[in-house]
């Protein structure tokens, strides 16, 4: 099994850089997050200045001229971390929305699914492939927190424990997307669902109003974006890890089961 | 090594359309078997439940007297596809490609190496074996297609209408080929070309409307007539031609 | 009818980013929740019209394989959710912090422990989640909800508090409330200090109460100047404690129940009959913290602190390598970062918690009352330090020279006594305690929050009044960087980052794609 997953993965990775579409959306996700990063940069520069202008006109020792809470942490590396948690929501389903779609549209499934290879081994293979690339990107990305990082006396750990949320998060929209992708050989109609279900599940809060406490509280619990802030805060928790694992269990378990079903029809 | 196949009452429904209708048919090991039939007759239906692809909605079909329905990763061991309009991955090499099909196949190494050298003397891709797919000539790419699916040697060949398309020259090479592998494969030729099928098959299956309209060996054809006879006097007077 | 799904689902997403796009200036607009609403019914439509086309799934087989995988989609969703909330009460975390700004500290779960002992209401956190700060406090707080039994949080919204906490939310924009039943006390900045602090008020069935001498020039606890001493009955009042006057002069003994006195810096001598009263009270095991700044005399220095084994020379306390950052003359702002360790006072100050102490004068040890008693040095200066008797000249700024022959002892600015007058040193209650701090302008509002002095004085009141437990939280030591990049580096992070790095990418791709095509 070990060798036809390789041998899978390696197509797959072929295929994944033979497309421009791999390096377009590591570029723009590059860009977009350099950029904003930058922005959150300046912002802060300003803030401090301001500060500490005012600061200095007052005498004597003062305690506190910027307030703590106006840090690099706060200021910068958290606002960017949820920056760069939105744009995953953005790229990825560009990536994901040919995995499955174009190998059924091509009519290759066809040949991969009479070849002997189980349809788990096929969809592990492809989701492997797809969460290698999420992590390709957060690398590509991860030196803008590591610049923060290394002025700011954060700590490597915290840094990790970023990239370990990013990478979770990433992953668990991958797995959406990819679950639409199964299901469909239309790339379009994967992309409009890889972007709408992540979309809808990100945060719940447009219907917080129209529903009761208990149910509200339910949704935060089903939101992306809850289970994403403590690591971007350096904190690792597990209901948070288990969470995104559930989510990318789930979307590799759909993809299995759309096999199987399209093989049932 | 060579398989037999047994289909047993095979049916394939959609809703309301029936696609295949209690399909039954043996093919001996080694034989080469044609089967032919006009559009919709559930040819490429009956050869993806074969293969696996599609699930029978009854019946079943044993290869070897394995089941498809249930054991159908050990169906799919014994046999090798080359389906209609060949599927293949155009941004791979000839020989990334067959490196990937055999790896699939649970080949490697010095194994691997061997079954490719074998694969693409028989088809003779020597030529090819740099190029990318997308850029072959339909012929090539037919013979890619074959290439892939002898690599592990399988007792079972599947090959689905292998000549669509093809110049004279290249359909007079691939039927000497797949000619070459009697004995050697079972061979499950699905084919429109019905002179393809009277001169490369041992026996042919005429499919209509997902029914065995007819089953002749090739004496028997050659005693009637010939295939075209056959044809027309099974289908013909449904599908508007002349008996 | 193929088109309805596609655009129920089109019309839902712009629906929610029309909310996502406009939340901040109103809720859900009627143009997003049309939307949404319009999307959903047109998705239901287009799904159940799908469904009845259907034509899949004929046969016994196919809806075996049906059932299974409906089966294992449902049985992995239900195995998903109890796994979450599994983890959700296991609440186990990695906090990969610096200093682990989101574990509680030794003394938090000490006093959650006092907490869950003591049993009755939990003490409720009300944690406002649409507050400016809650983002950045959300874990702190759920900290105390996942380790603190007798702790909750209640998440609520600036828009409905809660009624119990209506009062203080009204008049204190804050983040978290702390409240047991009906009593709510506001927290503050919601540090881990204020919010234990807070929690900490809870756990006390009475008030400690302290009682300041007054009448002789000592610090005026109700001025609120940069030089007054407001700051330390505030800080008094949120611990938990109840500062009081105590007129000495008047009274034929300190007030039954004192748990401690406080002699903060007399400028004028104390009545023998005044003196005889403490000695009284501390042979009864009285609990006495004592500032005494350079340049103030007073029977109480010459006198009483003698008696029991403390020598405050009239002097002050001199080093060139004072802080620069007072008004005052720089060698007598001294910075204090050596301590003795194993101090009740001072153990949980180090070299990098440091003590801002501006006139500072030596407190050294003289002869033991008792020989049982124990008298220690907490403080000290830095090996470069020396004494000056002429105080004046110090205070004035004239430039005064170190001795050429300098004392090889450390100079003392803290120390404590320990006297046992009941069952030996076990039983605290007949157990006198003293700690003599040779200043009192750390406590000042002006320098009480300098760097560790709010610590000090906080050790020795807890230290005097038993609760040595509850020796002071220190916010985590970890300053977060604020030092501004220049212009240059902000532009040159901004092409490398920006500009080069998508760009050699995007070459990258582009030459991936022309190897592809030849």
């Amino acid at each position: 099994m070990i060798r036809r997953l390789a041998a899978l993965s390696r197509k797959e990775l072929r295929q994944l850089f033979a497309s421009p579409i791999a390096y377009v959306v590591l570029t723009v996700y590059v860009a977009l997050t350099g950029i904003y990063f930058f922005q959150h940069l300046v912002s802060y520069n300003q803030l401090l200045f301001v500060y500490q202008s005012e600061g200095m006109t007052g005498g004597g020792f003062d305690q506190g001229t910027v307030p703590s809470r106006i840090n690099v942490l706060n200021e910068v590396f958290v606002p960017s971390a949820e920056d760069f948690g939105l744009f995953l929501l953005v790229v990825l389903p560009l990536v994901t929305m040919r995995v499955f779609a174009e190998e059924r549209a091509n009519g290759t499934d066809e040949l991969l699914l009479t070849s002997g290879l189980r349809p788990y081994e096929v969809a592990l293979a492809k989701h492997g492939v797809t969460y290698a690339f999420v992590l390709l990107l957060l690398l590509g990305s991860a030196i803008y927190p590591a610049v923060v990082v290394l002025r700011a006396g954060l700590g490597m750990e915290h840094l990790v424990a970023l990239v370990i949320g990013q990478l979770f998060y990433g992953c668990a929209i991958a797995s959406l997307g990819l679950a639409c992708s199964a299901f469909t050989s239309s790339q379009i109609v994967a992309a409009v669902l890889g972007y709408a279900i992540p979309f809808v599940l990100l945060d719940f809060a447009w219907l917080s109003n129209t529903v009761s406490e208990g149910v509200a509280a339910v949704l935060r619990e089903v939101a992306l974006l809850s289970h994403y802030g403590s690591f971007a805060r350096g904190v690792i928790e597990l209901r948070n890890v288990v969470y995104f694992a559930g989510v990318v269990a789930l979307g590799w378990l759909a993809s299995v089961a759309s096999l199987e079903l399209n093989r049932a029809r | 090594m060579s398989a037999k196949i047994e289909a047993q009452r095979v049916s394939k429904r959609f809703g309301s359309i029936v696609a295949l209708d209690a399909l039954s048919l043996e093919v001996a090991a080694g034989e080469v078997f044609g089967i032919i039939g006009p559009n919709g007759a559930g040819k490429t239906t009956f050869l993806r439940i074969l293969t696996g692809y599609w699930l029978a909605s009854d019946g079943d079909v044993r290869v070897d007297g394995l089941s498809v329905t249930h054991q159908r990763f050990a169906v799919q061991a014994r046999l090798g596809y080359a389906c209609e309009q060949p599927k293949l991955y155009s941004d791979h090499r000839v020989d990334a490609f067959l490196r990937l099909m055999g790896a699939l196949r649970g080949l490697s190494g010095a194994r691997l190496r061997g079954a490719i050298e074998v694969a693409v003397d028989r088809m003779g891709l020597e030529p090819v074996m740099r190029r990318r797919i997308g850029v072959l000539s339909k012929g090539f790419r037919q013979r890619v297609a074959l290439a892939q699916a002898i690599l592990h040697e399988p007792p079972l060949l599947v090959v689905d209408e292998p000549t669509v398309g093809l110049d004279p020259a290249q359909q007079i090479e691939l039927r000497r080929i797949i000619a070459g592998f009697r004995g050697q494969h079972t061979v499950i030729l699905c084919t429109h070309q019905l002179h393809e099928a009277e001169v490369v098959c041992d026996r042919v299956a005429l499919l209509d409307r997902g029914q065995l309209a007819a089953l002749a060996t090739a004496d028997e054809i050659r005693a009637g007539g010939s295939l075209e006879a056959l044809f027309l006097a099974k289908v013909g007077t449904h599908s508007g031609l002349a008996s | 009818m193929a088109f309805l799904p596609a655009a129920g689902v089109v019309m839902i997403l712009v629906g929610v980013a029309s909310y996502y796009a406009t939340r901040s200036l109103h809720g859900m607009s009627a143009f997003s929740a049309a939307n949404v609403a319009i999307g959903l019914v047109l998705l239901v439509i287009g799904a159940v019209a799908q469904a009845r086309r259907f034509r899949g799934f004929s046969g016994a087989e196919s809806r075996r394989v049906v059932l299974r995988w409906t089966a294992i989609l449902v049985g992995a969703l239900v195995l998903v959710v109890g796994l979450d909330v599994w983890a959700r009460v296991m609440t186990a975390r990695i906090d990969l912090t610096v200093d682990r700004m989101y574990t509680l500290s030794d003394e938090s779960l000490l006093l959650c422990k006092e907490l869950e002992k003591k049993g009755g209401p939990p003490v409720e956190l009300v944690f406002f989640e649409d507050a400016l700060l809650a983002k950045d406090v959300r874990l702190l707080v759920d900290a105390y909800d996942d380790t603190c039994p007798g702790v909750k949080v209640r998440d609520a919204s600036r828009r409905e508090p809660p009624q119990a906490a209506r009062d203080i939310y009204t008049t204190t924009a804050t983040t978290v409330i702390a409240c047991r039943g009906e009593v709510c006390d506001p927290v503050g900045y919601p540090s881990e200090r204020n919010i234990t602090t807070a929690v900490a008020r809870f756990t006390r069935e009475h008030a400690i109460r302290v009682y300041f001498t007054i009448g002789h020039g000592e610090i005026d606890l109700a001025s609120e100047s940069e030089t007054g001493f407001s700051g330390i009955a505030s800080l008094l009042r949120d611990q938990g404690f109840d500062p009081q006057a105590f007129v000495g002069p008047a009274a034929s003994e300190v007030p039954a129940d004192a748990d401690l006195v406080v002699v903060a810096a007399p400028e004028r001598d104390l009545m023998p009959e005044e003196l005889a009263v403490l000695d009284a009270y501390l042979t009864r095991g009285g609990r006495l913290l004592v500032l005494a700044d350079a340049g103030q005399r007073s029977s109480f220095y010459s006198e009483f602190l003698p008696r029991w084994g403390f020598t405050l020379d009239d002097a002050v306390v001199l080093d060139r390598a004072s802080s620069p950052l007072l008004q005052d003359p720089k060698p007598v702002n001294l910075i204090v970062h050596t301590f003795a360790p194993l101090n009740p006072v001072t153990r949980n100050l180090s070299a990098r918690t440091m003590l801002l102490l501006p006139r500072a004068r030596p407190v050294e040890l003289a002869r033991k009352p008792a020989p049982d008693d124990k008298l220690e040095r907490a403080a000290f200066a830095s090996q470069r330090a020396w004494v000056s008797r002429d105080v004046a000249a110090a205070l004035a700024g004239k430039d005064v020279e170190p001795p050429d022959a300098k004392d090889s002892q450390q100079i003392s600015i803290v120390a404590t006594g320990l006297y046992p007058r009941g069952n030996g040193e076990e039983d605290t209650s007949h157990q006198a305690r003293i700690v003599v701090i040779g200043n009192r302008d750390f406590a000042s509002n002006r320098l009480l929050e300098a760097l560790y002095n709010r610590d000090l004085f906080l050790n020795a009141v807890r230290w005097l009044a038993n609760d040595e437990q509850r020796i002071a939280i220190t916010d985590k030591a970890w300053t977060p960087v604020q030092d501004p990049l220049t212009l240059q580096t902000t532009v040159a992070y901004f092409y490398f980052l920006a500009f080069a790095l998508p760009e050699a990418l995007l070459l990258l791709g582009i030459f991936a794609w022309w190897r592809q095509q030849t």
